[in-house]
């Protein structure tokens, strides 16, 4: 694993264009290194690697704790913007997501598509309720690769589209990158500091408390709050967006 | 995966994300590699708590735990904890992260081939949708409270 390491080295020497930052093209030439084609890693190390990278996301975290701690008072100070926003997070998905799963055509599917953004804590919530086969399943698992492949891509590029609008306060913009997967949050907040370099400290501070919420209360929020209402809207926005789904009988 | 392996996996990566710190961000050697250590240090620290205390919480939850702990104002190793961590640059530890979440797609992209343009909108939706509204939320909110 460690001469993968050797050609991503020197990428932060590369200039930064824009918004596409040296993480991104770092990001892309693993892909590249990883690509089944090249034949270049054996399947024993890609399964290795996607653990590795469940403990490398934990430096992130260490490093974001120690831009908290020095502050805890001023992260306190925003407390309440700090948890209220969660909602956002949390029904986001559910708000976007779901009308266009279902005026899209897909079924049940979309209940496991966009309950929530479909990371490892999520899976596991519909695969005890559902089952991974069943058609909500197929959605969590669905999105969980789409996040893998480009989610920190995707992530990454519309934080620095939205950054650089100046609609949003940086600060509100950092609680927003705390999505809940470390990799994704990592590059939207990447994107943010690099659009405003002066405010570096406090964004990393404001993503990293954010982050850290939507993880841990997100597992509870999601099984007790989002799932239920995901499925409640189902049943209503069925009818209107997708009319031949409910005379199918739903099955699909 | 064993302990040996993880601490291996940590050193590696601090010795990497030093590297990255000198040859990208133009950090004296001693001072990168003396951040990463604490870094990967306050990690497998707060992995090894994760491990052997009880509650089954997750290792966020710890390691954020320790790392807020070991700066806040009355940690006694706060001041050199801080001096050493703020030279290693966040985006410096992205690059390195991120470039291993690249390693993975591979394992993935065979399936993510098979799938409909159809699950690809509604991903980008979903993302697009978690990261807008609490960026919204929390617009309003910081306003309401007059902290922007």
């Amino acid at each position: 694993m460690v001469s993968e390491w050797i050609g991503v080295k020197k990428i932060p020497l590369g200039p930064g264009v824009l918004l596409f930052l040296p993480m991104l093209y770092a990001m892309v030439l693993g892909a590249i290194i990883s690509l089944p084609k090249l034949k270049l890693l054996n399947d024993h190390e890609m399964k290795h690697s996607t653990a590795v990278l469940g403990l490398l996301t934990m430096l992130l975290v260490t490093k974001l704790g120690v831009v908290i701690g020095p502050s805890l008072a001023k992260v306190a100070e925003a407390g309440m913007a700090l948890s209220i926003q969660e909602l956002g997070h949390f029904t986001g998905t559910v708000i976007i997501g779901l009308p266009i799963a279902i005026a899209l055509g897909l079924g049940r599917e979309s209940v496991g598509a966009t309950f929530s953004i479909d990371r490892e804590p999520n899976i596991a919530i519909i695969a005890e309720k559902y089952g991974l086969s069943s058609p909500e399943g197929r959605g969590v698992m669905a999105i969980y690769i789409c996040g893998t492949v480009f989610g920190a891509i995707w992530i990454g590029l519309i934080a620095g589209f939205l950054a650089a609008m100046h609609i949003f306060h940086p600060f509100a913009l950092a609680m927003g990158s705390g999505v809940g997967s470390g990799s994704m949050m990592a590059a939207a907040t990447g994107a943010i500091a690099t659009v405003f370099p002066e405010y570096k400290q406090e964004i990393l501070m404001y993503a990293g408390a954010s982050n850290l919420l939507t993880t841990i209360v997100g597992i509870y929020f999601c099984l007790f709050i989002s799932l239920p209402l995901t499925n409640y809207f189902y049943k209503k926005l069925t009818p209107i967006l997708a009319p031949k789904h409910v005379k199918d009988g739903e099955s699909k | 995966m064993n302990w040996t392996e993880e601490f291996l996996i940590f050193i590696t990566a601090g010795l990497i994300s030093a590297a990255v710190c000198i040859t990208g961000y133009h950090v004296p050697a001693g001072d990168a590699f003396l951040g990463c250590f604490i870094i990967v240090g306050i990690t497998l620290l707060g992995i090894v708590l994760a491990k052997i205390l009880p509650g089954n919480l997750p290792m966020v939850f710890w390691v954020s735990i320790l790392a807020i702990a070991a700066t806040t104002p009355i940690s006694p190793v706060a001041a050199i904890v801080t001096e050493y961590t703020t030279k290693v640059d966040f985006l410096a530890l992205c690059t390195v992260v991120l470039s291993y979440a690249g390693l993975t797609i591979g394992k993935d992209i065979g399936m993510f081939r098979q799938m409909s343009w159809r699950i690809i909108i509604v991903a980008l939706a979903v993302y697009t949708g978690t990261f807008f509204f609490a960026t919204l939320i929390a617009q309003i909110m910081l306003h309401l409270e007059g902290i922007i």
